[in-house]
């Protein structure tokens, strides 16, 4: 009997929850902006997709984590189903294509990709879609009489061939650890009527141990052609001298690699000091003996 | 010693053998004895609490153990001062002050290593310090030459003591643990010529090391903070600047010492308002001095007003600490020049109390260099809470902080109810030697 009360407390218990705020929210779920790019780092290599998820909190957009996003090729089907990926922390996630969708990407002028959030418990169903139009740079780092030179060549992919892509924004970087470094003389350059533009390299910056840097062409954010670079290594840096300081003898080191004239020097006082420490303390003992042989005498 | 007359001789040993203690002794010690056990109380609370009890955070990380470690070692040059300077320049009247300096200076130079213990955050790897140290580091300099010094001023306390251990011994009750801790310390002391030749050889010695080794401990402890860039202690200065101001606090130290042995003993006879005369002189001379180098430290920088040192200088003059700075320029050297000057200020009570002055003037001007440097940084310290940009010694840290100068007194006191304060068999002899004369 008391079993039976319990269980029909636990039923009214659930069934009140039903009608909490709780479970009212699923009616209120908040707006989501799903923001979709496209990256090629070099011709030939796969391309990324890159998702940013972000939603308004007062005035101002905050990114999202842990939202599930689907990615689809061309089309919203198992077919064209790339993958699925979940934000980060800061409200991104990325996914490269996979190899499978090679022959589709290499076949294609234009590239259409569709990124969805379905069924999410907090936000309401959103899609984005891009068209990228596919395209590449062809770079080409020159040196003659001690001027340097890069030149770009942008191509756009038309009519099952590669052609040149006029008025098309570009910039020349140096690949640095954290960020790139605009490597022209203007920020910006904008491709002539047979896709080109070029630049002199007149920066004096370090490299690897023989000089190396990797200078980049780029198209960032484009509307049409998404964000493609294409670099390559040059030995046009001046060759890094490795800090071994910290190796050497120095004030800042550790205790074994002290400066040779600092362990000299104040070793030598302190042993001359402490010499007639133990020469006094000795005087001590002599007092002592000389104290015993008296008592004897 | 043979020209005085044996009267004379047993009146000296007389007046000067340590005397037990009386009611005011006894008050002195138990309150001593307690103020010892708040610091233990207090150490306790930190050690199990660790360095969260005091008041040091980011901005201040050496507050007031830092400002009374470079005080203690600061009173301990009196020892060098008074007992080795003298003695190799031939001043005459130093006889009764020798020991007192020296005693001191040994109870002075013990606290400061015990207080740099106290201030570290994980005392128990302190032989670290010895085993790991880096040279590089002026702070393995402080500890090296603290040592040398400490060691150099007992041997420094202990030759000299040597006859007098012998008188001791005589007069003491046979078989009484007093007279066992002389015996174990000087029974050896015969007095024979060949013992005096060794032990006057000995003291020679001692008293041309110690002067170098009293100069390096603190030359070295202002490299702490001068070897920094950090406004107010980037001085190249600094060494000159804390030898003239330690020279200061050890005499006016003496001072004061000086008076309350001579009452407390009725050693009138023997710490004479002669001795008290030249003492305040030479205090004169070393305020003098010190305000010369402060004058040097504050004023020059203040001239330039850099605007980086700007917090610094302006919170010492017209600032936070400003009370503070002013009184301890004040006290610890305008007041006691001021009273100084004149010989009437220079009878043993006006002396006694310039003494104080100096001594409490240059423990908070020890403050004034320590901390509010450490709370004017160059760039501000990033979130931090604003009220790490002020200090404020808990009361852990007071009681270590009146408990070890409780410790060194203790071990003045006890020193004095053990030994003479006042050297029977130097005095005797020198009193032979005039009258001969």
């Amino acid at each position: 009997m008391t079993s039976l009360k319990i269980l029909s407390v636990a039923f009214f218990w659930c069934i009140s929850l039903l009608h909490t705020p709780v479970f009212a929210q699923e009616a209120e779920k908040a707006t989501l902006r799903l923001d979709l790019t496209y990256q090629r780092q070099e011709n030939g290599q796969l391309p990324m997709l890159k998702t940013s998820t972000k939603t308004k909190a007062g005035k101002r957009f905050e990114p999202v984590h842990d939202v599930e996003i689907n990615l689809f090729f061309n089309e919203e089907t198992s077919k064209g189903f790339l993958g699925r990926i979940k934000s980060s922390d800061k409200g991104t996630a990325f996914l490269t294509i996979p190899d499978d969708f090679t022959y589709e990407l290499d076949t294609s002028a234009v590239l259409k990709f569709i990124a969805t959030v379905t069924n999410n418990e907090k936000f309401e169903d959103v899609s984005s879609e891009i068209e990228i139009t596919k395209a590449q740079i062809e770079l080409t780092l020159n040196e003659e009489d001690s001027i340097r030179t890069m030149k770009a060549k942008v191509l756009v992919f038309e009519e099952g061939g590669w052609k040149p892509a006029p008025e098309t924004e570009i910039k020349f970087v140096v690949k640095r650890l954290l960020s790139d470094l605009n490597a022209g003389e203007e920020e910006l350059y904008t491709t002539d009527e047979f896709g080109e533009a070029s630049s002199e390299f007149t920066l004096h910056i370090p490299g690897d141990a023989e000089g190396n840097i990797f200078i980049a062409a780029k198209i960032d954010d484009n509307d049409v052609y998404g964000s493609i670079s294409s670099s390559k290594e040059v030995k046009w840096g001046t060759p890094l001298q490795k800090d071994n300081s910290f190796a050497k003898r120095t004030l800042f080191a550790t205790r074994d690699k002290t400066p040779l004239w600092l362990l000299i020097f104040p070793n030598l006082i302190i042993i001359t000091v402490w010499s007639f420490i133990f020469y006094l303390i000795y005087q001590i003992i002599l007092l002592r003996r000389i104290g015993k042989a008296h008592k004897n005498v | 010693m043979s020209t005085l007359s044996q009267v004379s001789i047993d009146k000296i040993t007389a007046d000067l053998l340590p005397k037990k203690f009386g009611k005011p002794g006894i008050i002195w010690t138990t309150v001593l004895v307690m103020l010892s056990i708040g610091g233990l109380i207090g150490y306790y609370r930190q050690l199990q609490n660790g360095l969260g009890v005091t008041g040091m955070r980011d901005y201040a990380s050496w507050g007031i153990y830092i400002s009374n470690f470079v005080f203690f070692v600061a009173i301990s040059l009196v020892g060098s001062l008074i007992t080795a300077i003298f003695r190799l320049t031939n001043v005459s009247w130093r006889t009764p002050l020798t020991r007192i300096s020296e005693i001191i200076a040994v109870s002075a130079i013990m606290f400061a290593g015990l207080i740099i213990i106290v201030d570290m955050g994980r005392p128990e790897r302190f032989t670290n310090l010895f085993l790991l140290g880096r040279l590089q580091s002026p702070i393995i300099w402080d500890v090296i030459v603290i040592t040398t010094y400490l060691t150099l001023s007992i041997l420094f306390l202990y030759f000299p003591l040597l006859p007098d251990l012998q008188i001791m011994i005589k007069h003491s009750k046979a078989g009484s643990i007093n007279q066992k801790i002389y015996k174990f310390f000087g029974s050896f002391w015969k007095g024979t010529a060949e013992q005096f030749r060794l032990s006057e050889n000995a003291i020679k010695i001692i008293s041309i090391m110690i002067i170098p080794v009293a100069l390096a401990i603190h030359t070295v402890t202002s490299w702490l903070f001068a070897t920094t860039y950090r406004p107010g202690w980037d001085s190249t200065n600094f060494g000159a600047y804390f030898v003239s101001g330690a020279f200061l606090v050890g005499a006016g130290g003496v001072a004061v010492a000086m008076y309350v042995f001579r009452k407390a003993y009725n050693l009138q006879e023997y710490i004479t308002e002669k001795h008290f005369n030249y003492m305040g002189k030479i205090v004169v001379m070393l305020a003098f001095l010190y305000l010369y180098f402060n004058i040097n430290e504050y004023l020059v920088p203040a001239f330039k007003m850099k605007k980086a040192e700007e917090h610094h200088l302006m919170g010492l003059f017209t600032g936070e600490f400003s009370y503070l700075f002013w009184s301890a320029i004040l006290v610890g050297m305008i007041i006691p020049i001021a009273v100084l000057l004149f010989p009437s200020g220079r009878k043993p009570l006006p002396m006694f109390v310039m003494g104080i002055f100096v001594v409490v003037g240059a423990w908070f001007k020890r403050f004034l260099i320590v901390t509010p440097t450490l709370l004017s940084p160059f760039l501000p310290i990033s979130n931090s809470p604003e009220s790490y940009a002020h200090y404020n010694p808990t009361w852990e840290e007071w009681s270590i902080t009146v408990g070890t100068l409780a410790g060194a007194l203790l071990i003045i006191t006890m020193f004095v109810r053990l030994f003479p304060i006042i050297p029977i068999h130097e005095t005797i002899e020198e009193h032979a030697k005039a009258h001969k004369l």
